[in-house]
């Protein structure tokens, strides 16, 4: 190195040797240490360290931006939206700066908050104490409407005026902003509540359908990532990539909102009437084993998921006065509002169980289908009596005659007469030792040994109370699915809520198919049994689930709870509709009903109303036997422009009554209107002058009335009343529900359905 | 415009003045010839060339954005490419006629020159542009049209007045002892002027020029054995005490060097964005133009610290060589002073070289974190219009005192 530098630096001329040394010295520490010492800090900035500073440099240059999926929607089957997303705002303010600004541009910003989100000052000023933030959300999920106020707010400045100064601006977007969220939106709010679900906050779903396809609903969020500068001002940076968000999937149910509102009315009216802890339904599709409605009463609305809605709970909570305890009571509150108890809770099906033993026993031929047996009240099992609800006994019977009555010592026959093997056989085939395996989050275990006995344990005893649906618990959505395959001619169906999965743009992703389970009795077994329950609803204890026309076939249960005090009862219902081929099938339960406890009196007639309208909703047509034709309602004939005598004529006719408004000759307008059905000897009301028109009446109140009662009771007032209940065979029927409520003023001749129901004969505990 | 031309151009300009003898074709001012014959030294203008081309075209490349968005610049994506590029064409200029001019000449004004450069460095004290709000920075003043740093021109002072006091006294230095004394006391007051500007690195730059030349002026070994254990007290002194005679904003960068927090946004801001430029470009760089901290992120990426971004785009082995032509620039300045005529052009050579050097490897070290932040600009990188005319002032210097013509007439 030295002898290089010394050769460069040759001097042309005469140079003392001393100073070309230091010249040589003087370069070599200028290059070694000078540049060398430059290089060694370059090759350490770019090289040893660069992966440091270059990851450094990305995290201040990147923004990554997340580009939300947008959750599916849920829509009934017919493309009702049941549950949606939209674009909604939350409210960011930013403390740090905003101490930055006069007083006056605060006071002005707040009042401005105060009037569009009415927040108060004071958790304004909480707010704004947060001083070491720069960004603090003050409110969550505005709306539209409020976001447009707060745009229009937001692009407004303070000038303010120092003194001696110059004025100086103080933009009110500079201290607030809006940031995009997403909210859910459930436009039927408590309709199908509990299978629906709801989300959290963090848009999560939190219970039903919304947790159970949480990632599938989501979808997976996208990212932007673009160099930004470090002045916003600077927006045209090319470099840029997305990673698309991949959008949430939309479900499409096989719940029916129609039908659904059908079950949810009919429970809610239940549940009034009669003041039960809790009740719930399903209607399931017979030859799929879709779920065409399901409901839990607690009136929980999803969209506010953490309100309280039953008065008396939340009562119960504001007067606990340990705050830890009320919050774990208000949390646990509200969890059980979300519970779908359809699927998640378990009870004892009590008699409902009969057609299963029955069921066996056809199928296994230890019992004929034409047999008789006598009742003499009570059975003698091993060491102890089993009583029949009727201790009088219900006398000699047929089988159909025994599930009429519900006759518990013809069935503890059966099942002895099965043996714990095959009456265990039949338990598992019907699917009660495993979960149904429906799409539903919560859906209540079967444990052998805690909800059933083990076959092993089962004691001949055991065997007598299981016969009649005694001392084990299943599901609703369990003893459903068992009745679906006595009218679905033997064949278990695995029950399913999501019919079809679609993508973002619409496009089917996946469609689900009915899956059979197993067959589990011959289709002969089922024919016999649906005409012994058909019996049931005609004339046993399920009589008050009768719908002219339709054909019901049922079966009532009454069950002692396993757990819960003495006294504590289950009421429910389940059958199939049109008993020849069924096409729904129905579970009603109602949890510790008060006053009347009967499956028959309060879970029938509930199941007897959503099928009715289920099934005229579905376009089913009737089939009326000779002795329901008989009170067929009648078609009002045409007969305005028509001369008064003779309108009264064609009228008479029918079998109907006439009524005369007014002194003209001519009919100026009737009512009812031309083609309307109303039931025979029915009024029709006629006007002949025009300013006479509409008379008005006020409906009156038919509850508690007999059928005899209300038709007079009607006919005095001028309206005409439908019969809903089981007129043909039952007796002592009154009225427990009007379709048009009391006080109300209707037209004079508009109809009023009226519902009746019976307590005779309807027992079977 | 090639140097013929130049040399025409200077001969009939310089033709209409009085104060001319004309003598075997040869202009002559005070005895000695104008302009001086033989052809200068290739090599170094090239290098140059290749430079000055360089730091034009990153110094294009990292003032885009700023100027693009900065009010100053009233959004002119090419204001200073545009200025810079002016002085650029003037300061070749210059450096052509320079080069044709006889060095010898300077000598008859070096007294003129130390005063000049004096008297600006004292009247900055007083009156210079405001940079920041404590108002301790007084580097800057402006003239009409234009603004200059009264340091770089005491730079050229100093190199020109030593090179020509250092041969005049050779005999007087090495007789009386007590003269070398003077000659280090005048180059710390004019460092002491420049300290008392705010301006750090000036003031080191400075005094390692002066010392340097001292050094290869010839005066006796001995003072500088004595200068280093000095200075080694000195600074330790200087160390104790330099709350009491740094300012506060001089000894938050010292101590914002030390502490190397890569998170601090404030005082470190400056470097650490420069390390994440350097880092950002590794060894092969992000190509030319496509620098991301030009964007707002690196302050003023145009001055002190555009070395940062040319190692951002151009990554690490492009910058190596644009160092090594650095360290040729100097290295052939040191060839042609050991080749010079006359200790006077030997001196004035060292001094430029010792200059470039010196400012090179401090912008470089301070861009890389290996020296505390004082703010020092990369000669023909940085944007600053009459520091670069200065600089090829001094580099028409250097070819000038590489032309072998005669200085004097036979």
């Amino acid at each position: 190195m030295f002898e290089f530098l010394k050769k460069l630096t040759k001097p042309r001329r005469i140079l003392k040797k001393g100073i070309q040394q230091r010249m040589i010295g003087v370069l070599a520490f200028m290059l070694i240490g000078g540049f060398g010492a430059s290089l060694v800090g370059l090759a350490k900035a770019q090289i040893t360290d660069s992966d440091f500073f270059r990851l450094m440099a990305q995290s201040q240059q990147l923004s990554d931006t997340a580009i939300p999926a947008e959750r599916g929607v849920i829509y009934d089957r017919n493309m009702t939206v049941l549950a949606q997303s939209a674009t909604v705002w939350n409210v960011n303010m930013n403390p740090e700066l905003l101490s930055k600004y006069p007083e006056e541009a605060k006071n002005e910003i707040f009042m401005n908050l105060e009037k569009i989100l009415g927040l108060t000052q004071e958790e304004l000023e909480e707010k704004a104490s947060y001083k070491q933030y720069n960004s603090i959300k003050i409110k969550s999920k505005i709306e539209k409407a409020d976001r447009d106020k707060m745009l229009k707010f937001l692009k407004g400045t303070y000038i303010y005026q120092p003194a001696n100064s110059k004025p100086k601006k103080y933009a009110y977007s500079g201290v607030i902003s809006l940031e995009e969220d997403v909210k859910r939106y459930y436009p039927y709010a408590s309709l199908g509540a509990q299978v629906i679900g709801c989300i959290g906050s963090d848009n999560n779903g939190l219970a039903g359908l919304e947790s159970k396809y949480d990632s599938m609903l989501t979808g997976i969020d996208g990212r932007l990532i673009s160099a930004r500068a470090n002045n916003s001002s600077i927006k045209n940076i090319e470099y840029q990539s997305a990673y698309n968000a991949v959008q949430g999937t939309s479900l499409v149910l096989t719940l029916d909102s129609s039908i659904q509102r059908y079950l949810d009315d009919a429970l809610k009216e239940c549940y009034e009437t009669s003041q039960c802890d809790t009740c719930y339904g399903i209607v399931m599709d017979v030859k799929t084993g879709a779920i065409l409605a399901m409901s839990t009463q607690s009136g929980y609305d999803p969209n506010e998921p953490y309100k309280l809605y039953d008065e008396k709970i939340s009562a119960g909570i504001d007067a606990i006065e340990n705050e830890t305890e009320k919050k774990s009571a208000k949390s646990t509150a509200v969890y059980q509002q979300w519970r779908n108890r359809a699927v998640s809770d378990t009870y004892e099906p009590g008699s409902v169980y009969k057609v299963i033993t029955m069921a066996a026993g056809l199928e296994e031929n230890v019992v004929d289908y034409d047999e008789t047996f006598t009742c003499t009240g009570s059975i003698h099992v091993v060491d102890r009596n089993y009583w029949c609800h009727n201790h009088s006994g219900h006398g000699t019977e047929t089988l159909t005659q025994g599930l009429m009555n519900s006759c518990n010592p013809f069935f503890i026959t059966i099942g002895q007469r099965l043996g714990v093997d095959t009456f265990y056989k039949y338990f598992e085939a019907f699917g009660f030792t495993q979960k149904t395996g429906i799409d539903l989050s919560g859906e209540a275990s079967p444990t052998a040994g805690v909800t059933y006995f083990k076959k092993d344990d089962m004691t001949k005893v055991n065997l007598a109370s299981c016969s009649f649906g005694q001392s084990f618990q299943v599901s609703a959505i369990q003893m459903l699915t068992a009745i679906n395959a006595v009218a679905n001619g033997g064949k278990l169906m695995k029950p399913y809520v999501v019919g079809k999965t679609l993508d973002s743009d619409g496009n089917v992703i996946s469609t689900t198919a009915p899956v059979v389970k197993r067959q589990v009795i011959s289709e002969s077994t089922s024919e016999k049994i649906l005409a012994s329950m058909e019996q049931v609803s005609t004339a046993g204890t399920a009589k008050n689930s009768y719908v002219a026309g339709y054909r019901v076939a049922g079966k009532t249960g009454t069950s002692d709870k396993l757990t819960g005090q003495q006294g504590d009862y289950i009421a429910s219902f389940a059958g199939c509709a049109p008993a020849n081929n069924p096409e729904i099938s129905i579970i009603i339960v109602v949890d510790k009903p008060q006053g009347a406890t009967g499956g028959g009196a309060v879970a029938a007639p509930v199941a007897a109303e959503v099928i009715e309208e289920t099934l005229s909703y579905l376009n089913t047509e009737r089939q009326y036997n000779d002795s329901e034709k008989d009170k067929l309602d009648v078609q009002v004939p045409d007969v305005t422009t028509k001369g008064v005598s003779e309108a009264k004529e064609a009228i008479n006719e029918k079998e109907l009554k006439v009524r005369v408004v007014g002194d003209g000759d001519t009919v100026v307008s009737q009512m009812p209107v031309y083609g309307q059905y109303i039931p025979q000897g029915g009024v029709v009301f006629l006007y002949t002058d025009d300013d006479k028109r509409c008379s008005y009446v006020e409906v009156p109140d038919f509850t508690g009335m007999t059928i005899s009662q209300v038709n007079r009771e009607a006919v005095d007032a001028g309206i005409n009343v439908k019969i809903s209940g089981n007129s043909l065979t039952a007796t002592g029927l009154t009225a427990y529900r009007q379709s048009v409520e009391k006080g109300k003023e209707i037209e004079c001749g508009s109809t009023v359905t009226v519902y009746f129901r019976t307590t005779t004969g309807v027992n079977d505990h | 415009m090639s140097t013929e031309d130049l040399t025409r151009n200077a001969r009939e300009n310089t033709g209409r003045s009085e104060n001319k003898k004309i003598k075997n074709n040869k202009i002559r001012v005070f005895g000695i010839n104008l302009f001086i014959d033989g052809g200068f030294d290739i090599i170094f203008m090239i290098l140059v060339f290749a430079l000055l081309t360089t730091g034009l075209i990153m110094l294009f490349s990292a003032s885009y954005i700023t100027a693009k968005y900065s009010p100053e610049t009233s959004g002119n994506a090419f204001y200073y490419i545009i200025r810079q590029g002016v002085f650029a064409v003037v300061g070749v200029c210059i450096m052509f006629f320079v080069s044709k001019i006889n060095p010898e000449i300077f000598k008859k004004f070096v007294w003129a020159i130390a005063a000049i450069s004096i008297i600006l460095l004292i009247v900055v004290l007083f009156y210079h542009t405001e940079v920041n709000q404590a108002n301790t920075i007084k580097r800057w003043m402006k003239l009409p049209g234009f603004t200059i740093q009264p340091s770089d021109v005491a730079k050229i002072g100093m190199i020109i007045t030593l090179a020509y006091t250092l041969e005049k006294y050779k005999k007087q230095l090495e007789k009386k002892w007590w003269l070398p004394l003077v000659f280090v006391g005048g180059v710390a007051g004019v460092c002491g002027l420049v300290f008392l500007e705010s301006h750090l690195s000036g003031t080191i730059l400075m005094f390692a020029i002066g010392i340097g030349m001292l050094f290869l002026g010839g005066i006796d070994r001995r003072w500088f054995i004595l200068g280093i254990g000095a200075a080694v007290v000195l600074f330790a002194l200087f160390w104790m005490f330099k709350e009491k005679i740094l300012s506060p904003y001089q000894i938050e960068r010292i101590t914002s060097f030390s502490a190397k927090d890569y998170y601090d946004k404030d005082t470190r801001w400056q470097t650490n964005q420069s390390l994440f430029a350097l880092g950002s470009g590794g060894i092969f760089g992000l190509g030319l133009g496509n620098s991301r901290q030009k964007f707002m992120y690196l302050p003023e990426p145009q001055n002190d610290f555009i070395f940062a971004i040319v190692g951002e785009e151009l990554g690490f082995i492009r910058c190596v060589v644009i160092l090594l032509l650095f360290a040729a620039l100097v290295t052939r300045g040191f060839i042609i002073a050991a080749r010079a005529r006359s200790a006077y052009e030997r001196l004035l050579v060292l001094g430029i070289c010792l200059q470039l050097g010196i400012q090179t490897v401090l912008n470089i070290l301070v861009v890389t974190d290996m020296m505390p932040n004082t703010g020092i600009s990369l000669p023909f990188f940085s944007y600053g219009g009459t520091a670069l005319l200065i600089q090829l002032f001094e580099m028409g210097l250097v070819l000038a005192v590489s032309r072998p013509g005669e200085r004097r007439p036979h």
